[in-house]
C-alpha cells in the first residue's frame, strides 16, 4: 500500500478508476467502448498541452501562455490552409509558429532573466492579441476538408489522433527516462546550482523546456482544429491553467525535478473524464470547473498529508535506529 | 541627503512616468487635460486597483493569489442572488464582501497549513469559485427558487441579474466634487493598506516571511495567522472589485472580471513588488495600476484596438521586468567592482 500512496500517478489512476466505476454503476452506457474512446478523443488537446507544460514545470518554471500559444498556432494553421497551402505545409507552419512562440518565452526567461510567470503572463496577452490581429477578430471557418480528414481515420476502432498521441506519449516517456539529455530537465529543476556546478547547460536546458512547450501546444492546435473543423477566437482559452492543474494532479511537482509524462497525461485524462462523467451523471456542464477545482485541492491536500505522515515515520524510524546504534 | 533617497525610489520613477504619460496623452488628445474626464475614466479600471492593492501584500510574502478574478464573479452573483431573495441591496453588498473574506480565508487556510505552492492552491480555488458562481443560479432554479430575477433563466444567462436599485447603481455613478466614489474608495483603501503594511508589526511580518520564512518562524512570527490575513485581504479586495463592477455594469454576473488577471498582476509587478517575495509597496501598485489604466484609456481614445492594447501591455510588462533584471545584474557587477578596487587600495 505504501509505495502506491507514495506515487501520485497511482493515486490519481486509482481515483480515476473509482470514478469510472461509480459513473458506470449509475449509467451503464458509460462502459460502452464508444464512450471510453470519446473520452480519450476529447482529452487529446489537454494531454498534448500538458506534456509540453511538463518540461517547463520539471525545470521549476511555469508557462501560463501555452493556451494562447495553441490558439496562435491554430490561427496560423487556419490562415495558411485558407490561403491554399497543402495540409502538411500548413501543419508545419503551425508547429513552427508554436515553437517560435515557445522560444520567445525561453529567450525572456533564460537570457533576459524575467521570472517565468511574468514572462509568460506577458506573452499570454501578446499571443492572444496577435491571434485577433491576424484574423481581424473573426473565426476562421470554411477550412478545407483535408484538415478534417485525419480526425476520421481510425485503426482498430481507435481514432488516428489517439494513436498519434499515445505514440508521442510513449516516446516522451522513453526519452525522459532513458536519454541523458532529457534527464537534464530533472537535474536543473531539482537543483539548479548543483546542475550548474556539474557543468550541465542550465540555461539551454530551460530554453529547450519552454520551446518544447510551444511545440506541443502547436501539435494540440492541429489536433483540435482537425476535430472541430474551425478556429474560434477563444480556442484553447484557459488551457494554460488546466494544463498546470493536470500536471499537478499527475504528480509533476511545481518545485521542480519530480514527475513523469505518464503522470501528466493521466492528470489531463482525469480532468477531461470528470467533464464526461458529470454529463453521464446528469450534472449540468457548468459544474465542471467547481469539480475540477475541488478535486485538485483534495488531491494536493491528501498528497501533502501522506507526505507529512511518511516523513514523520521516516524520522521516527531514524531516531529509533540512532538510539539503538548508540547503545 | 535624505530626500534624494526618495527621488531615486521606484515609486518616484513611476510617478514621473505617470505625469509624462498624462502629458503625452493630453498633447495628443486634449480631453486628457480635463480633470473631470480624466477622473471619470478611472471607473474603467478601479476594479483592477481594488484587486491589485491587497494582492501586493500576498506577493510580498512570496505567495500569489490568482483566484481573485473568480472571487469577483462569485461576489457579484452572491450580491445579485441575495438581493433577488428580497434582502436590502446594501445588506446583500455586505454579504458579497463577506463571501470574499471567506474565499480569502479558505485560500489562506490551505496556503498556511500545507507546503503546497500557493499558485496551485489558488488555481484550484480559481476553478472552484468560478464553478460555484456559474452553478449557483441554475442549482437554485432546480430547487424551485427563482434566483435570476423576473426575466427568467434564459435572460439571466444572457444579461445577468438586472434591475438593481438606483441607490446601489449610484455608488459608481456618484462623485464627490469631480472625484468618483469608486476612485475615492480606492484611494482610501490604498491608504489603509499602506498604513497596515508600513506602520504596523503585521506589515513588517509580511516582508520578513517573504524574505526568509525560516528566520520568521524562528523569531516567533505567527506565520500562519499572518498569511491567512494576507489572503483574506486579497479576497476582500477582489470582492470589492466584483461589487464595484456590478454597480458599474448595473448587473450581477458570474463571469465578471474574467479577463482581469493579466492587468492585475501586471500592476503589482510593475509597481515594484518582487514575485519571489520580500519587496513591494502599496504606493507602487497604485501608481503602476493608474499608469496601465490611463495607457489603456489613451490608446482606446486614439483608436487603437483592444487586441493591440493587449499586445502593448504584455510587452510593457516583459520589458519593464527585463530592464529591472538587467539593472539589478549591472548593480551587482558594480558593487563587486567597487569591493575589488577598495581592496586593491588598501
Amino acid at each position: 500500500m505504501k509505495p502506491l500512496l507514495r506515487s501520485r500517478e497511482a493515486l490519481v489512476t486509482l481515483l480515476l478508476v473509482l470514478l469510472v466505476v461509480v459513473t458506470g454503476l449509475f449509467n451503464p452506457n458509460f462502459f460502452k467502448p464508444d464512450s471510453i474512446v470519446e473520452i480519450f478523443n476529447a482529452s487529446l488537446t489537454l494531454v498534448l498541452i500538458s506534456l509540453g507544460e511538463m518540461f517547463v514545470i520539471l525545470t521549476r518554471g511555469i508557462d501560463v501562455s501555452v493556451g494562447a500559444t495553441a490558439g496562435l498556432a491554430a490561427v496560423v494553421l487556419g490562415t495558411t490552409l485558407n490561403l491554399g497551402w497543402p495540409v502538411g505545409a500548413a501543419a508545419l507552419a503551425a508547429v513552427a509558429a508554436g515553437t517560435l512562440a515557445g522560444a520567445l518565452n525561453a529567450f525572456g526567461v533564460t537570457f533576459l532573466r524575467v521570472p517565468p510567470i511574468i514572462m509568460t503572463l506577458g506573452t499570454l496577452g501578446i499571443y492572444r492579441g496577435l491571434m485577433r490581429i491576424i484574423t481581424g477578430g473573426s473565426w476562421i471557418e470554411n477550412l478545407p476538408q483535408s484538415i478534417k480528414e485525419p480526425n476520421l481515420w481510425s485503426f482498430l476502432g481507435v481514432p488516428f489522433f489517439v494513436w498519434l498521441t499515445l505514440a508521442l506519449l510513449a516516446l516522451t516517456a522513453f526519452v525522459t527516462l532513458r536519454v541523458r539529455l532529457a534527464r537534464y530537465f530533472y537535474a536543473v529543476g531539482d537543483n539548479e546550482a548543483g546542475a550548474y556546478l556539474l557543468g550541465l547547460p542550465v540555461r539551454w536546458t530551460q530554453f529547450a523546456a519552454y520551446t518544447l512547450a510551444g511545440t506541443f501546444a502547436a501539435l494540440a492546435a492541429i489536433v483540435f482544429t482537425s476535430q472541430i473543423g474551425f478556429v474560434s477566437m477563444n480556442a484553447a482559452d484557459g488551457f494554460e491553467l488546466k494544463a498546470i492543474a493536470a500536471n499537478v494532479l499527475g504528480g509533476v511537482s511545481l518545485t521542480g525535478g519530480v514527475g513523469t509524462p505518464v503522470g501528466a497525461a493521466i492528470g489531463a485524462l482525469f480532468l477531461t473524464a470528470v467533464h464526461s462523467m458529470l454529463i453521464f451523471l446528469g450534472v449540468p456542464g457548468i459544474w465542471d470547473n467547481a469539480f475540477a477545482g475541488i478535486i485538485l485541492l483534495v488531491v494536493v491536500y491528501v498528497d501533502y498529508r501522506v507526505r507529512s505522515a511518511l516523513e514523520l515515520q521516516r524520522r521516527q524510524a531514524r531516531i529509533r535506529g540512532d538510539a539503538g546504534g548508540g547503545a | 541627503m535624505k530626500w534624494t533617497r526618495y527621488l531615486r525610489s521606484w515609486e518616484f520613477a513611476l510617478f514621473v512616468l505617470l505625469l509624462l504619460e498624462l502629458a503625452v496623452l493630453g498633447l495628443v488628445n486634449p480631453v486628457f487635460f480635463n480633470l473631470e474626464n480624466l477622473l471619470y475614466s478611472t471607473l474603467d479600471f478601479t476594479h483592477i486597483l481594488f484587486a491589485a492593492l491587497p494582492l501586493t501584500l500576498v506577493i510580498i510574502t512570496a505567495g500569489i493569489d490568482i483566484s481573485g478574478v473568480s472571487v469577483m464573479g462569485l461576489a457579484s452573483i452572491t450580491l445579485g442572488l441575495v438581493w433577488v431573495a428580497g434582502v436590502n441591496v446594501f445588506v446583500a453588498l455586505a454579504v458579497a464582501l463577506l463571501v470574499g473574506v471567506l474565499a480569502g480565508a479558505f485560500n489562506g487556510f490551505f496556503v498556511s497549513r500545507t507546503d503546497v505552492n500557493p499558485l496551485v492552491i489558488t488555481l484550484g480555488t480559481l476553478f472552484m469559485f468560478a464553478g460555484l458562481a456559474q452553478g449557483m443560479p441554475a442549482l437554485l432554479d432546480k430547487l424551485g427558487f427563482k434566483a435570476y430575477g423576473s426575466a427568467g433563466l434564459a435572460a439571466y444567462q444572457y444579461e445577468g441579474i438586472t434591475g438593481l436599485p438606483d441607490a446601489f447603481i449610484a455608488l459608481t455613478e456618484g462623485s464627490l466634487g469631480v472625484v468618483p466614489y469608486p476612485f475615492l474608495a480606492v484611494l482610501f483603501f490604498a491608504l489603509v493598506l499602506s498604513l497596515l503594511l508600513h506602520k504596523t508589526r503585521f506589515g513588517r511580518y509580511l516582508y520578513l516571511i517573504g524574505v526568509n520564512p525560516k528566520a520568521a518562524a524562528y523569531s516567533g512570527v505567527p506565520i500562519r495567522r499572518v498569511l491567512v490575513w494576507a489572503y483574506v485581504l486579497s479576497g476582500f479586495g477582489a470582492a470589492l472589485a466584483g461589487v464595484m463592477l456590478t454597480s458599474y455594469f448595473t448587473s450581477a454576473r458570474a463571469d465578471l472580471g474574467g479577463d482581469a488577471l493579466l492587468p492585475i498582476i501586471t500592476a503589482v509587478v510593475l509597481g515594484g513588488a518582487d514575485i519571489l517575495g520580500g519587496s513591494g509597496t502599496i504606493l507602487g501598485t497604485l501608481l503602476a495600476g493608474m499608469i496601465l489604466g490611463f495607457l489603456r484609456q489613451g490608446l482606446l481614445a486614439l483608436g487603437v484596438t483592444n487586441d493591440l492594447i493587449q499586445v502593448v501591455v504584455g510587452s510593457l510588462l516583459i520589458l519593464a521586468m527585463a530592464a529591472k533584471q538587467l539593472l539589478h545584474v549591472y548593480g551587482e557587477y558594480r558593487l563587486k567592482r567597487k569591493a575589488l578596487s577598495s581592496k586593491d587600495g588598501r
